[in-house]
């Protein structure tokens, strides 16, 4: 049964991806944009849960103001979807052969990082804007290792994985048991991105994200505590098709007190306030559909 | 520093970054790390509490071909001058 199920999700997905593919891009983004309002309309629980998420974040007070931002945010969630897997057909910056459509919005201190090739980066980035083109955009000046949660089907991974061309842009497993590789990413000079806002199922630390405790994995802070590696803060912001800004945040840098829970806690709780503020700037663009706070 | 002295608190550190519930009268110098439970994030916890008890400044690539609790010991003994 389990594999009866398997097998219908990879036909699927083959067909929705040969439709992305073949249909010209305005048509494939108005199709994107449609079908995220159809699922926003038939799937009544995200919904809710990403319209309940936005009033609980506070960036809004009303009912409606929430549903229309988190109707947009679905829109945009779809757009980056497919331009994601566009990206191979077109050429686009998403698939990291052009940078004529990227603006970068960083500071003088991190465009010395990125243009110091022996020096390691700690990228924190959250479910804002197109987190794919972050990676695949910061590439383009150093490389950079991702840290995925491979989906649950292997064809349906395998088949979007093939999908996106990677350039120096890789990912490892977060199931994977070896450290070393985090030490030896960081050692050779590369960037490795985390994302700071998934659920942690075990041993996070409850820290408050828009006001509420939300389980947070400790990781980054642990990596930046251990490797004296610098964070930065950045996330993509979609400008329009195929156009993105990097923003990019004054790199983090923590000296120990010695109280391991109390340092792990300060950067989790600096890189938060990060992303907030870039969330209440472009709220559109944050995944709100995930049940942060659970 | 005298080895016992090492071996007591390497174990206190490791009992502290261990996740699981280990029975360490019967951890000998054998057994893996990976064994103990001791994840990819356990070893961050690890290398933290081992830098921070041992007052070293190691650079956590250093452990990379730290495989069993024997390993350990002698990577730290060899810093510490035990």
């Amino acid at each position: 049964m389990i594999r009866l199920r398997l097998l219908a999700e990879y036909a699927l997905a083959r067909v929705f991806l040969g439709a992305v593919e073949l249909l010209p891009a305005p048509l494939a983004m108005g199709a994107a944009r449609r079908m995220a309002d159809l699922v926003f309309l038939v799937h009544r629980r995200r919904r809710r849960i990403a319209t309940d998420n936005v009033l609980a974040s506070g960036i809004v007070a009303d009912a409606r103001a929430a549903r229309r931002i988190a109707r947009e945010s679905f829109r945009h969630l779809a757009l980056i979807v497919v331009e994601s897997l566009r990206s191979g057909v077109e050429g686009s910056v998403n698939g990291g052969a052009s940078a004529a459509l990227v603006e970068w919005d960083v500071p003088a201190s991190v465009e010395a990082l990125l243009d110091d090739e022996r020096q390691g980066l700690i990228l924190a980035s959250g479910h804002l804007g197109s987190w794919e083109a972050a990676a695949q955009i910061l590439s383009l000046r150093k490389p950079v290792m991702g840290i995925t949660s491979p989906m649950n089907n292997p064809r349906v991974e395998r088949l979007v994985q093939e999908r996106k061309p990677r350039g120096r842009f890789t990912l490892t497993s977060k199931h994977d048991l070896d450290t070393g590789r985090f030490f030896a990413c960081l050692k050779r000079g590369d960037v490795l991105a985390l994302m700071i806002d998934q659920r942690a199922l075990k041993r996070g630390i409850e820290v408050a994200f828009f006001g509420r405790p939300a389980a947070t994995h400790t990781s980054i802070a642990l990596l930046h505590l251990t490797t004296r590696v610098p964070i930065v803060f950045g996330w993509c912001e979609r400008v329009g098709p195929g156009h993105y800004r990097f923003h990019a945040e004054e790199p983090l840098r923590h000296a120990r007190s010695g109280d391991k829970e109390r340092d792990v806690r300060a950067i989790l709780e600096a890189l938060y306030h990060k992303l907030e503020c870039a969330i209440r700037a472009h709220p559109e663009q944050y995944m709100w559909g995930h049940r942060r706070w659970r | 520093m005298i080895r016992t002295e090492l071996v007591e608190r390497l174990r206190d550190v490791m009992v502290r970054s261990c996740p699981e519930s280990v029975d360490w009268d019967e951890v000998d110098e054998t057994r893996t790390i990976e064994s103990l439970g001791i994840d990819s994030l356990a070893m961050l916890d690890l290398t933290y509490d081992l830098q921070q008890a041992f007052e070293l400044e190691f650079e956590p690539e250093d452990l990379l071909g730290v495989k069993t609790v024997g390993d350990l010991l002698a990577f730290l003994a060899a810093r510490v001058g035990s």
